[in-house]
């Protein structure tokens, strides 16, 4: 009778309703927080400093809304750029691409703007110093930083998209006398353009969050200000709610916007065209009557003369032949400048770190590896007073695990039918997967033990954090992983007689699973790179250890951020040798295409 | 129907048990369990930071462990920074905060805080020979720290001397090391924060950097204790006391701050006595 009742979508709607409710009051009337609630320093001005803090916070979300506009915009050309050096023929350009993809995308986002922001500048020559510092350089480098981190990993999306088009489309289009640029505008492109625009929206969504982490470089965005409020007044709770919404807005309009685009791709028959698409039809409507308006020009532009007679005299014969050895020649010369770039930095570089003092670095290694507290501090030891790369990978493998129940769990509840599961684990992933991880960090450390009331050590509030936020990204890979299943198998597994556990458990999820292996091998990379931002909170973790040491050693910092990027580059990268193997042995061969 | 009514049961109890399960005073408590939860820096040189030997040192470690010495408890420490330290008093997961904090009328508001035992005030670090006074610096940039004193007041100071962009002129960092750093390079023209942590850097590199000006606020720092707990801050306040009493605060503070440091501040002043 239970089970009929729990089919009942009412049902399923009033027990969320009384749930809900059976919370608001519990922690509206019943729990005492021991924390006075004053939402009134969101929107009165404040007696002490004489300014309203909600302006702080809005001018905050501006300049977050700035970064991630232009730091996607330089992102987008540079991964453009890098994504088709991957794909090259002519090698240098094809190593430098792969170094600059793999080496950044291995590497942590705070690791990156710490070398930009303090490391950089003391590199170059006192005039350009000074030109940089003219600027607003946190801004900038900020900015582009981000963006160089960004493009990086759009490069590998625009990769796989161009390399999922059938190499034989290529041939034809050469064959056709198709120069370079025109089969990558006329066939390549616009085939690519499907296959590339959904992964690409999920890197747009993952710059806005990441655009958070500028506040370790002095700039004042969303999360540095709601640190402010938190700062100035001591209403932490207030402010970081309202950042978290803010950038939960920010995160819903650009997902919106992504499913828009993503509608438009699919070729709906218009009897079939829902709600949906009506409203992106009318968000569309000005960008679709510029494209029309200049198509035709850029086109005619573009595709120069078509009718050309094949009969020339000498004379444009010969010019002919000059221009097309001059286009071979500026082609060399421009490859001949390319290496002679590359190897110039490269030298440069070579030269610059070999003149630094390594030997810090070889005293201090067994410091940043492992630290370990001496052992009169017993107190302070947690699993054994480890610190540095090995509590960093302690805490990514305990996340990883515990969040591999969470997204299993969570996962399948998004897909079930049932009101009750579905919504909660819903809102659940949204919520988390909408704010960025520092803000995930701070409600866990700040706000959990107001509502458990007991005080967890850093590094297991750190930890939960971690396994909160990989939950939700586990959740929608393990999704991703069952809807690839034909549902004709899970048909036939009912209709044999299974139960929903069995036909999951014997079924569906040993082939999933199979095919999630290298989804969640790099999730396992990009939480192990994101221990580094436990360093807020001040967890012993690599990024903190490395802090710590310059702050006593004060005159090394390009030392020992280079070697704290070296280290983070090497576990990343083995890990995602690994996956790339995994994910050659676990999917059919493919021919790569080559430009 | 029976399971209805134990899960009833359940809730019901649930609810109950959070009501009672209120925090009790912290002194009954220390008492009680006889350990000291104390909130320190581990970024402040000399305060308190972690050495070569990885041992955490300082003067705020040797004035809690003496605290606790003396009402005959263990110290527990906890590593807070200025991010943490006030919303970790508020919520009770440390009992006082020994962290270079300056005791100021809006924190005040939040939590309480001991007689001040340490003094304190900003000044403004820069390049050698490059500024003569306050005045200098107008147009310049100046690095702070985030949820700093010393970051308010350095805007007002830059307000008060009529620079136009004192707001973006004030680059705020979250560690000192950072500060440092940018200071180093040139990206600012001074650093300014409360002088004592200005003097500990400075003496990393003898020669390079000089304070500029003279002190432009006060920072007494005082220990920050939970809000309405009179007899644990009585406690607290008449440790310090008795410290300064039979010279062990002063031996403490020679030993961080004395003619035979690199850190070396006269102690010029002294502490609030009662008889």
């Amino acid at each position: 009778m239970l089970r009929r009742w729990f089919e009942n979508t009412a049902f399923q709607y009033a027990g969320l309703l009384v749930l809900i409710g059976l919370a608001v009051y519990y922690w509206g009337w019943v729990f005492d927080f021991g924390y006075d609630f004053d939402w009134t320093v969101l929107y009165e001005v404040n007696k002490t400093y004489g300014i309203n803090l909600g302006h702080n916070l809005i001018a905050g979300l501006k300049l977050t809304i700035w970064i991630s506009l232009i730091s996607s915009g330089i992102a987008l050309a540079l991964g453009t750029f890098f994504g088709l050096g991957r794909i090259s023929h002519f090698k240098p350009f094809y190593w430098f691409s792969t170094c600059y993809v793999e080496f950044f995308r291995n590497t942590p986002l705070l690791i990156q703007l710490f070398f930009w922001y303090f490391a950089l500048p003391m590199g170059l020559p006192a005039d350009l110093r000074e030109m940089l510092f003219e600027q607003n350089f946190e801004l900038w480098s900020a900015t582009i930083g981000l963006s160089i981190y960004t493009a990086s990993f759009m490069a590998e999306v625009i990769r796989a998209g161009l390399q999922s088009i059938p190499k034989g489309l290529l041939e034809a289009a050469y064959s056709s006398g198709l120069s370079y640029f025109q089969a990558l505008r006329t066939v390549i492109l616009p085939l690519a353009f499907r296959a590339i625009i959904p992964p690409l929206g999920s890197e747009f969504l993952n710059n806005m969050k990441n655009s958070s982490l500028a506040m370790v470089v002095g700039v004042a965005e969303l999360c540095w200000q709601s640190q402010q409020i938190e700062s100035l007044t001591f209403r932490g709770f207030e402010a970081t709610t309202a950042a978290t919404i803010l950038y939960l807005g920010l995160s819903l309009t650009i997902s919106a916007i992504l499913n828009m685009i993503n509608l438009r791709l699919q070729l709906v028959p218009p009897r079939q065209r829902g709600l949906a698409y009506r409203i992106s039809d009318v968000f569309f409507y000005p960008f679709e009557k510029i494209w029309a308006a200049l198509a035709h020009p850029v086109h005619l532009l573009l595709a120069g003369q078509r009718h050309r007679s094949l009969h020339y005299t000498p004379f444009q014969a010969l010019v002919h032949r000059l221009m097309k050895g001059l286009r071979i020649s500026a082609g060399w010369l421009f490859r001949g400048a390319f290496v002679a770039v590359l190897l110039y930095g490269l030298v440069e570089a070579a030269i610059g770190l070999a003149g630094l003092k390594w030997s810090v670095v070889w005293t201090n290694l067994s410091t940043l590896l492992i630290w370990r507290f001496p052992s009169s501090d017993k107190p302070n030891e947690i699993l054994w007073g480890l610190g540095g790369l090995s509590f960093s990978l302690l805490m990514a493998l305990i996340a990883i695990s515990v969040s591999f129940g969470i997204g299993l769990v969570v996962g399948l509840g998004r897909m079930a039918n049932n009101r009750m599961l579905c919504i909660p684990c819903t809102l659940y992933i949204e919520i988390i997967r909408g704010n960025p991880l520092i803000m995930v960090i701070f409600w866990v450390y700040f706000f959990l033990p107001i509502f458990i009331k007991t005080y967890l050590d850093v590094f297991w509030s750190a930890t939960i954090a971690l396994t909160l936020f990989t939950g939700a990204y586990l959740a929608e890979i393990v999704r991703g992983g069952i809807q690839n299943i034909p549902p004709g198998q899970s048909e036939a597994a009912m209709s044999t007689g299974l139960n929903y556990f069995q036909t999951m458990r014997y079924i569906i999820l040993p082939q999933a699973l199979k095919q999630m292996i290298p989804a969640i091998v790099g999730q396992f990379i990009a939480i192990f790179k994101d221990t580094s931002l436990a360093f807020v909170i001040g967890v012993l973790e690599l990024t903190f250890v490395a802090q710590g040491l310059n702050n006593r050693l004060m005159v090394h910092p390009f030392e020992i951020y280079t070697t704290v990027a070296f280290l983070y580059f090497v576990c990343c990268y083995s890990m995602s040798l690994y996956a790339r193997r995994l994910e050659s042995r676990l999917s059919p061969e493919k021919v790569r295409l080559q430009m | 129907m029976r399971s209805w009514k134990w899960q009833m049961a359940a809730v019901a109890l649930v609810l109950v048990w959070a009501q009672t399960a209120l925090a009790g005073p912290t002194f009954d408590r220390v008492m009680k369990t006889k350990v000291i939860r104390a909130g320190i820096m581990t970024d402040s040189i000399p305060g308190a930071y972690y050495n070569e030997k990885k041992e955490w040192v300082g003067m705020d470690v040797d004035i809690a462990e003496e605290i606790a010495r003396r009402m005959g408890c263990k110290l527990e420490r906890v590593a807070v920074s200025n991010k943490t330290r006030i919303a970790f008093v508020q919520q009770g997961r440390i009992d006082m905060s020994v962290a270079n904090m300056t005791h100021k009328r809006e924190r005040d508001r939040s939590i309480d805080f001991s007689i001040t035992y340490f003094f304190d005030g900003q000044k403004i670090l820069a390049p050698k020979g490059k500024f003569k006074e306050h005045k200098d610096f107008v147009g310049q940039k100046i690095a702070t720290m985030q949820g700093t004193t010393s970051e308010i007041n350095v805007k007002n100071l830059l307000k008060e001397l009529g620079d136009p962009k004192y707001e973006t002129n004030v680059i705020s960092f979250q560690k000192e090391s950072e500060c440092f750093q940018a200071l180093r390079m040139g990206r600012v023209a001074g650093w300014s924060t409360d002088s004592t942590i200005l003097l500990g850097y400075a003496a990393q590199v003898p020669g390079e950097f000089e304070l500029v000006g003279d002190f432009f606020s006060n920072e007494p720092y005082g220990i920050g204790l939970p809000e309405d707990d009179s007899k644990w801050r009585d406690e607290v306040n008449f440790a310090i006391q008795d410290m300064w009493a039979d010279g062990t605060y002063k031996k403490i503070y020679d030993k961080w701050y004395g003619p035979d440091t690199p850190y070396y501040f006269p102690l010029t002043e002294k502490i609030e006595m009662w008889p």
